[in-house]
């Protein structure tokens, strides 16, 4: 009899074990995730102050849109957790996308080799953001129906782990997709 | 600016291939990884079946060294595929290193796409050609190259692109060439294994002829018979198993950009441009994203992809 209460023990402990060790991971995927997005977020406000350069050199009048530029810069830099981040985040998207908005209106600026360059070096850190957001999105629905579905609840109540947020899609990029400036 | 095609539609990430079974895109390397496991000890167990036999057949006495010469030929080869391949096959398609400079825009691609498939970006090749091919290659994700033609990146938008090397690390993310090397290393030592019995059979022809029984003719006779179909029907899984794979990776990689329609319209591109067939070595066509050779994109026992219509037919249903 006691043979059979030790081995039902031991199976109950190789699966929790198992269980917490799959939560872990897949929390380990998300937090990874989140700081691809961080690591492009960077690379993208590092490039803002040479972007904002060129383009005054031949459009200085247009100050609402530089304004409106170094404010989104100077909130994501304050940004702190990850949904003040995402949401400065996307807020600078929009800006930069007014710059490139009034960038066609400028023949010049258009030509210029420096702009071109920064332009496919923003372009190509939009589009990792992108996928940077969709990776962290999946890896938290698999997270999330982990930690709420049988048998995996059982663990995460115990460890006090909870649901996640996706993040949302800038309404700007909803509306106006594929605007190619290649 | 979003030029992307990354947006966060759900597609299904369980589909159901044509026999009903189901199929865990997130999850397909696990499959792989057990599968070329069970390939490796298959084939080290057949060989070893086979070197035992042909030694027998000749001489009792010399059956061990039969499975010993048998069994280190199969570990030769993969392990020579499995540490060798990408290097081999990089060299054989001729491809040169793809630098940021020159190549900006395939590098950002591959990156993006990289991120979005949740693996490390892979090493970047360029092929001089004008043809519209590209391969992967690379046992695991740490160590994968991805080479692309001229002449896909000159003809394909950003959309269509992504969608190619979204295909092409979906099979490093499946471990697909880790299957795919050793089913044709496996192939390559039954096919060593036969010319060297068949080449021993016309020049050495000692012991069996004497014929002290009827017994060891017949066992010669099934062996014989073994060693031609074995290699040819293992030519024909491979081939079913690779156009099985090449379905797969599109659909993941039309679930990795959530948008199969950049994929399907690449295909239909490749399908209706007419530029000289890229050069390479018979045996490394079943690598690319379309077989170079147009006639194997079908549905036929010897063809190593699938009709590329009935490709973009299934993209185009997700």
């Amino acid at each position: 009899m006691s043979w059979i209460i030790l081995i039902i023990l031991i199976v109950l402990a190789v699966v929790a074990v198992s269980l917490y060790n799959r939560i872990l991971t897949l929390e380990n995927r998300f937090e990874n995730a989140w700081s691809q997005i961080d690591v492009q977020l960077k690379k993208r406000n590092d490039l803002i102050p040479n972007l904002v350069e060129t383009v005054k050199g031949y459009a200085s009048h247009e100050k609402e849109v530089f304004d409106r530029v170094a404010k989104s810069r100077e909130k994501m830099l304050q940004a702190g957790n990850v949904p003040e981040r995402a949401e400065a985040a996307n807020e600078m998207t929009s800006a930069l996308r007014s710059v490139f908005a009034i960038a066609e209106n400028y023949p010049d600026l258009k030509a210029s080799e420096n702009f071109r360059v920064l332009q496919e070096e923003l372009s190509a850190i939009e589009s990792k953001i992108a996928y940077a957001r969709q990776f962290y999105n999946d890896a938290v629905l698999q997270y999330n129906n982990a930690i709420e579905t049988f048998p995996g609840v059982l663990v995460a109540s115990l460890l006090n782990k909870r649901e996640q947020v996706y993040l949302e899609i800038p309404e700007t990029e909803r509306q106006a997709p594929q605007v190619s400036f290649s | 600016m979003s030029t992307t095609s990354a947006n966060n539609t759900r597609l299904p990430d369980v589909i159901t291939d044509g026999t009903g079974r189901r199929i865990n895109l997130l999850d397909y390397k696990a499959h792989n990884i057990r599968a070329s496991w069970v390939l490796m000890i298959v084939t080290f167990g057949l060989l070893a079946a086979l070197g035992y036999g042909v030694a027998r057949a000749y001489d009792p006495a010399l059956a061990v060294v039969g499975v010993a010469i048998a069994a280190s030929v199969a570990l030769l080869q993969n392990v020579g595929a499995y540490w060798f391949s990408d290097r081999l096959m990089l060299r054989v398609a001729n491809a040169r290193e793809a630098t940021t400079d020159e190549h900006r825009y395939l590098v950002n691609i591959t990156e993006a796409v990289a991120i979005g498939a949740g693996i490390p970006a892979p090493k970047l090749y360029v092929i001089d050609s004008p043809a519209l091919n590209a391969f992967a290659t690379g046992r695991t994700p740490e160590h994968a190259a991805v080479a692309v033609t001229t002449g896909l990146i000159d003809k394909l938008d950003r959309q269509e692109l992504e969608g190619v090397v979204a295909h092409e690390l979906a099979h490093i993310k499946n471990y697909d060439m880790l299957f795919t090397t050793l089913v044709g290393a496996t192939l390559g030592a039954l096919i060593l294994l036969r010319d060297l019995v068949l080449h021993s059979m016309r020049y050495g022809r000692r012991g069996s002829s004497s014929g002290n029984s009827k017994g060891q003719g017949v066992v010669t006779i099934v062996l014989l018979v073994l060693l031609i179909i074995t290699p040819i029907l293992a030519t024909l899984i491979h081939f079913a198993v690779s156009r099985r794979r090449e379905y797969l990776a599109d659909v993941t990689g039309a679930y990795i950009t959530r948008n199969p329609e950049g994929l399907a319209s690449a295909l239909e591109k490749i399908a209706t441009h007419h530029a000289p067939e890229l050069k390479v070595s018979e045996s490394v066509k079943h690598l690319f994203f379309t077989n170079p050779t147009k006639k194997l994109n079908a549905r036929n026992w010897f063809a190593t992809h699938p009709p590329i219509e009935e490709r973009i037919a299934r993209l185009r249903r997700l």
